[in-house]
C-alpha cells in the first residue's frame, strides 16, 4: 500500500452500523463525536430507496447523533446528481417518501427514467410509459438492483426486476447509481477535496461497503453489527482492510493507526 | 426488384406471423394491414402451403381466429400453431399444476388444466394484469418452490397496438429470471420445437420454408436458426433500426406482407 497518504475523509453506512432500526449501536454517538474531534471530514453513505435525507436525519437526530444534512450521501442523491450532470427531466419511479430529494427538478414531459422501490408504479401502464421513453432513447437509472426486499407479508419483488424488465425489452443497460458502484462513492466524496486513497469506509455489508469503497480506492472496515454474519470478511477479495466489531472499534483504531 | 427475391426460389411453405403482419391490435379489437387480407387469400389459392405461427398468448385461439375472420381474414382454427396449446400439452406430459400469470382472455385455454397446489408458475401476455399484486405472487410461488420451474408463452420484447408500443411477455418473464435466479423454458417463437411442429403440420421441411413476421430476433432470427428463410415485413413493430440489427440479417426486407406474397408467387417456383 506504498500509494496510500494520510487519511482526510471518513464515509460511515448508516443502517447496521451506526443503528440498527430504531436503536442506536452502543457507543456510537460518543465515538463520532471522537472522530469530529480530529481534522477528518465526516460524510454518510446509504442505499436507500424511499426515505429522503429529511426522514435519515430525524431518526438519526432522535439518537442523538451529531449529523447534518448535508453530510449524507444516499443513493437518490447520486441518483439526482446524475440527473443534473445529464440535464435530463425524469420520469419518477419512486416511492413517495423519497420525492423531496427530487425537488426542483423538472419531470414534465420527461426524456430520462429514474427506478427506484416503488412498488405503486410497477405495473403494466406505468411500464409501458417507461418503456416509451427509453425506446426514444432516454437514459434509464437505477438507484439499486435488488432482487426482492423483505415485508412483514413475506418476500417481494425489489426494483431490479423491473429494470431488468425496461433493459431486455429496450436493448440498453440501466446505470446503477448506489452503493457498491465505484462512481457511489467518487460521488460522495466530490466536494470534499479528498481523493479515494484518503478515505476509509466503515460498514457492515462485505460486498457493498467494503467490497465497493475498497473497489474505488478506498480502505474498507467491516463492523460486525447489522446484517455481518460469519465469515462474510471471506467474500470480498481483496479482503476488508480491518474487521471489527463495532463502529466505535473502527473510530479507535482511525485514531490510532490512520492519523 | 429487389436482388434477394431470388432467394425465394424453391419455396414450398410459409409461416405467417399474425400480428403486425396481418393485423394491428389494440383495445378495441384490431385493424387489417392494408393488403394483408388479399395477400392471405392469394396464398390461399397457390400451390404454396401455409400455416399461421404466433406468440399471440393474451386470447385463445377461438376468439384470435373470430377477430380475424371479422377482419376479412380466410383463417380457422386448424391452421393456427400457437403457444397456449402446447403449453397444456407440456403441462399434461410432466404433471405440472400451474400457478397461471395471464390474461382472462386465454384462460378458457387452460380448463382443462390442474391449478391446485401449483409446482410451476405460466407466463402468458397478461397485459394490465401484469400488476404488482399479480407478479408479487407469481414471484413467491416459485421461491417457495424446491426446483422451481417457470414456463413462457413467448419471449417478446414488445409489440404493437394501434396506440403504440407496449411491453411483451418477455420483459415479464426476464423480471421473474432475475428476482429468482431461474431460466424460463420458452414455449413459442424462437423456440426450434415451435416452429418444428408449424412445419409438421404442413409436411414441409426447414430447408423449403419462409417465414414472414414483423419481429427481427423472434420471427426472422429464430426462423433462420431453424434453417428456414426469414422475411422482415415493415410494419408492426417494425423500427428502422431493425434493419442495422447486430445480429441478425433477414433474408429480405418487404414493406408489407402483399409485397412479401407478390414476390413469393413470382420466385418461388424458380
Amino acid at each position: 500500500m506504498a500509494a496510500r497518504r494520510a487519511l482526510k475523509a471518513v464515509l460511515v453506512d448508516l443502517s447496521g452500523t451506526l443503528h440498527i432500526e430504531d436503536a442506536a449501536v452502543p457507543g456510537s454517538q460518543e465515538a463520532l463525536k471522537r472522530l469530529r474531534g480530529t481534522s477528518v471530514i465526516v460524510r454518510f453513505v446509504t442505499n436507500t430507496t424511499k426515505e429522503s435525507k429529511q426522514d435519515l436525519l430525524e431518526r438519526l437526530r432522535k439518537l442523538e447523533f451529531d449529523i447534518s444534512e448535508d453530510e449524507i450521501f444516499t443513493s437518490l442523491t447520486a441518483a439526482r446528481s446524475l440527473v443534473e450532470q445529464k440535464q435530463v427531466r425524469p420520469m419518477l419511479l419512486v416511492d413517495d417518501r423519497a420525492l423531496p430529494d427530487f425537488k426542483g427538478i423538472q419531470t414534465s414531459d420527461p426524456n430520462a427514467v429514474v427506478v427506484g422501490l416503488a412498488p405503486e408504479h410497477f405495473h403494466y401502464e406505468i411500464l409501458n410509459q417507461a418503456f416509451r421513453l427509453l425506446l426514444d432513447g432516454a437514459p434509464l437509472i437505477a438507484i439499486h438492483k435488488a432482487r426482492y426486499y423483505k415485508r412483514k407479508d413475506g418476500l417481494a419483488l425489489g426494483p431490479g426486476p423491473f429494470v431488468t424488465a425496461l433493459e431486455y425489452a429496450t436493448d440498453t443497460k440501466a446505470t446503477v447509481v448506489g452503493k457498491p458502484e465505484r462512481t457511489f462513492f467518487l460521488e460522495a466524496l466530490r466536494g470534499t477535496g479528498c481523493e479515494p486513497e484518503e478515505a476509509v469506509m466503515i460498514g457492515d455489508d462485505s460486498r457493498d461497503d467494503v467490497g465497493g469503497a475498497q473497489n474505488a480506492g478506498m480502505l474498507g472496515i467491516l463492523v460486525k453489527t447489522g446484517k455481518y454474519r460469519a465469515a462474510d470478511e471471506e467474500k470480498i477479495n481483496p479482503p476488508p482492510y480491518l474487521t471489527c466489531e463495532s463502529f466505535p472499534h473502527a473510530v479507535d483504531h482511525i485514531l490510532q493507526h490512520l492519523l | 426488384m429487389a436482388a434477394w427475391a431470388e432467394r425465394l426460389a424453391g419455396v414450398r411453405g410459409v409461416l405467417l406471423d399474425i400480428s403486425g403482419v396481418l393485423y394491428d391490435c389494440d383495445a378495441g379489437g384490431g385493424s387489417a394491414i392494408a393488403g394483408s387480407v388479399e395477400a392471405v387469400a392469394r396464398l390461399k389459392q397457390s400451390h404454396l402451403k401455409m400455416r399461421f405461427c404466433t406468440n399471440d398468448s393474451q386470447k385463445s385461439r377461438g376468439e384470435l381466429v373470430g377477430l380475424l375472420q371479422q377482419l376479412g381474414f380466410d383463417i380457422s382454427e386448424d391452421e393456427v400453431t400457437s403457444p397456449a396449446p402446447a403449453t397444456c400439452r407440456i403441462l399434461k406430459e410432466r404433471g405440472l399444476r400451474p400457478h397461471l400469470l395471464i390474461h382472462e382472455r386465454v384462460r378458457s385455454e387452460f380448463d382443462e388444466i390442474d391449478t391446485s397446489n401449483p409446482n410451476c408458475v405460466v407466463i402468458a401476455d397478461a397485459a394490465e394484469s401484469f400488476s404488482y399484486q399479480n407478479m408479487n405472487k407469481a414471484f413467491q410461488v416459485l421461491m417457495e418452490l424446491e426446483n422451481p420451474v417457470l414456463i413462457s408463452l413467448g419471449k417478446g420484447r414488445y409489440y404493437k397496438e394501434t396506440s403504440g408500443l407496449v411491453l411483451d411477455v418477455g420483459a415479464y418473464m426476464k423480471a421473474l429470471e432475475y428476482a429468482c435466479g431461474i431460466k424460463a423454458e420458452v414455449v413459442g417463437k424462437p423456440s426450434p420445437e415451435f416452429f418444428q411442429a408449424a412445419l409438421q403440420a404442413i409436411g414441409v421441411e426447414a430447408h423449403q420454408a419462409v417465414m414472414i413476421g414483423d419481429d427481427i430476433v423472434g420471427d426472422v432470427g429464430g426462423a433462420q436458426r431453424c434453417g428456414m428463410r426469414g422475411l422482415l415485413v415493415r410494419t408492426g413493430k417494425f423500427r428502422p433500426t431493425d434493419e442495422h440489427h447486430p445480429e441478425v440479417k433477414p433474408d429480405g426486407y418487404v414493406d408489407n406482407l402483399a409485397e412479401a406474397v407478390a414476390l413469393l408467387l413470382q420466385h418461388a417456383n424458380k
